[in-house]
């Protein structure tokens, strides 16, 4: 803990945090807990777990990939926009490429890249990359004319002006784009494997009817709701902190 | 002299040709290695003026004639970088200019013990106080050995004490590198103290209303007579400028 009359990262501050933290922990426990003891009482006997697990596994790792293109991609992009004095005339078009809604486009990524592994990563990619983009964009224009002067005035210009100033003011924005982005991320990946039908956790479920959803779906969105809650509290939660912590005012 | 306006004009981009520009026939010189206070209403344009002279912002009309080669600036809000720590902050002029690490450790820990901020080199700004993020401000704006410096209202978000401190750092640093100075000052006593001439500045259009020498020996003693004499008069003298009426 830093020392200053002046820190705003206060013991209260700290405890309330933790509190905060461990309450999310023992929740997520109770979760497990009900699941286990469903799982004893024999709740979920017709589940054949390595075919869940393997379901479950290839959509975690599609959304990994098309996460990490995205991620390159879009910051990439919206770094070199924001850089750049032509930025504000592409934005517009970015606008109105991120409304298209993204299932409408499918046809088009089924057409090029067929029923396949790509196809459904690639499509995912298309929609994980928005949030992240104008998340970073948004940082970029919103930035105080202060900070950018100064900038300018002790030597971020030309192509400096991205690695030494752009990229790390967008650090923040980049955590939160992310965030966004995954969850849409998870949504893109598990329908376009409902659609393609070719595995994955959206291929498993697809037998879901309307007179109820088979004990396998139930199991298996327990699980993501268990992988997305430890990846929030172990890689998000701590970044997002660190970051309001030295991006404070 | 290190910086002449002449008849300098300034108007946004979206500003329409006919309307009141933001500067207007803006003319003064800065010698060199002087200080000089600028004073106005709100609406002058006094930070506009501080953008067009560092060339962030071109003037539609008129000519700035620029004698220095390494200009910095302490800005009100203290624009530090909010992901580097004092030391980094310090360092990041140095850096651009392609220093290795080890000089600008060196350099970027001399200016912060200069401001006496040696003992809060790896904290970052969100956990200093107003009055340590403007002498760390200060602290990166002299590393780079600047030989104009401009100080945009640096003392308006500090509390008197720390003020006071910060003011007699400053006097002692320009008397120790002789850099011109040029601060927009929103206190009258202020500027009196510390500079050598006040531009004083109309609004609407923002525009030059008279040029003051400040005649009082150095050092000034702001609890003596001539010194409050000089306040009272001056003072007057701007409030009639300022406002006619």
């Amino acid at each position: 803990m830093v020392h200053s009359i002046a820190h705003s990262q206060t013991r209260a501050w700290h405890h309330h945090h933790a509190e905060r933290h461990r309450r999310a922990w023992v929740l997520m426990a109770g979760v497990v807990a009900v699941a286990a003891i469903l799982i004893a009482l024999g709740f979920f006997g017709m589940v054949t777990w390595s075919v869940l697990g393997n379901a479950i596994f290839h959509t975690t790792y599609r959304l990994v990939l098309a996460y990490a293109v995205a991620l390159a991609l879009g910051v990439t992009i919206a770094l070199l926009v924001g850089w750049s004095p032509l930025g504000d005339y592409l934005f517009p078009i970015f606008d109105v490429l991120q409304n298209l809604p993204s299932f409408a486009l499918i046809p088009l990524f089924i057409y090029f890249l067929g029923y396949t592994n790509q196809m459904i990563i690639f499509f995912a990619v298309s929609s994980i990359i928005w949030p992240i983009l104008f998340a970073v964009l948004t940082a970029i224009k919103s930035a105080h004319n202060d900070l950018n002067d100064a900038a300018t005035i002790f030597g971020a210009r030309g192509w400096k002006r991205i690695p030494y100033y752009l990229a790390p003011l967008s650090y923040p924005a980049i955590l939160t784009g992310s965030i966004v982005g995954i969850a849409i991320g998870w949504e893109a990946v598990i329908g376009a494997e409902i659609i393609t039908n070719i595995s994955g956790f959206g291929a498993f479920i697809k037998g879901a009817d309307v007179t109820g959803i088979s004990q396998g779906a139930i199991a298996g969105m327990l699980a993501i709701l268990v992988i997305v809650f430890v990846v929030n509290r172990l890689v998000w939660a701590p970044l997002l902190a660190e970051s309001a912590k030295r991006y404070a005012e | 002299m290190t910086l002449v306006l002449s008849r300098v004009t300034a108007r946004f981009a979206d500003e329409k040709k006919n309307s009141t520009p933001t500067l207007k026939d803006i003319s003064f010189s800065l010698p060199t290695g002087s200080f000089m206070s600028i004073i106005g209403p709100s609406g002058a344009g006094k930070s506009t003026l501080m953008r067009v002279i560092l060339g962030l912002m071109e003037p539609t009309s008129g000519e700035v004639v620029r004698n220095f080669s390494r200009p910095a600036m302490v800005f009100q809000n203290y624009a530090l970088f909010p992901w580097l720590s004092a030391l980094d902050n310090v360092a990041f002029g140095l850096r651009m200019d392609g220093a290795g690490a080890h000089e600008r450790e060196r350099v970027a820990r001399e200016k912060l013990r200069e401001v006496g901020l040696e003992r809060f080199e790896s904290h970052y700004p969100a956990a200093l106080s107003g009055g340590q993020r403007q002498r760390v401000g200060l602290a990166r704006a002299l590393a780079i050995s600047p030989d104009f410096l401009i100080m945009d209202e640096p003392f308006s978000n500090l509390d008197t004490i720390t003020s006071e401190a910060l003011k007699a750092d400053l006097l002692k640093i320009w008397r120790t590198y002789g850099m011109t100075i040029l601060m927009v000052n929103h206190l009258i006593p202020d500027a009196i103290e510390l500079s050598d001439q006040i531009l004083v500045m109309g609004a609407h259009p923002g525009r030059v209303e008279k040029t003051i020498s400040v005649d009082l020996t150095r050092p000034r003693d702001t609890r003596t007579a001539p010194f409050f004499k000089q306040v009272d008069l001056l003072t007057e003298d701007i409030r009639r400028t300022v406002s006619p009426s």
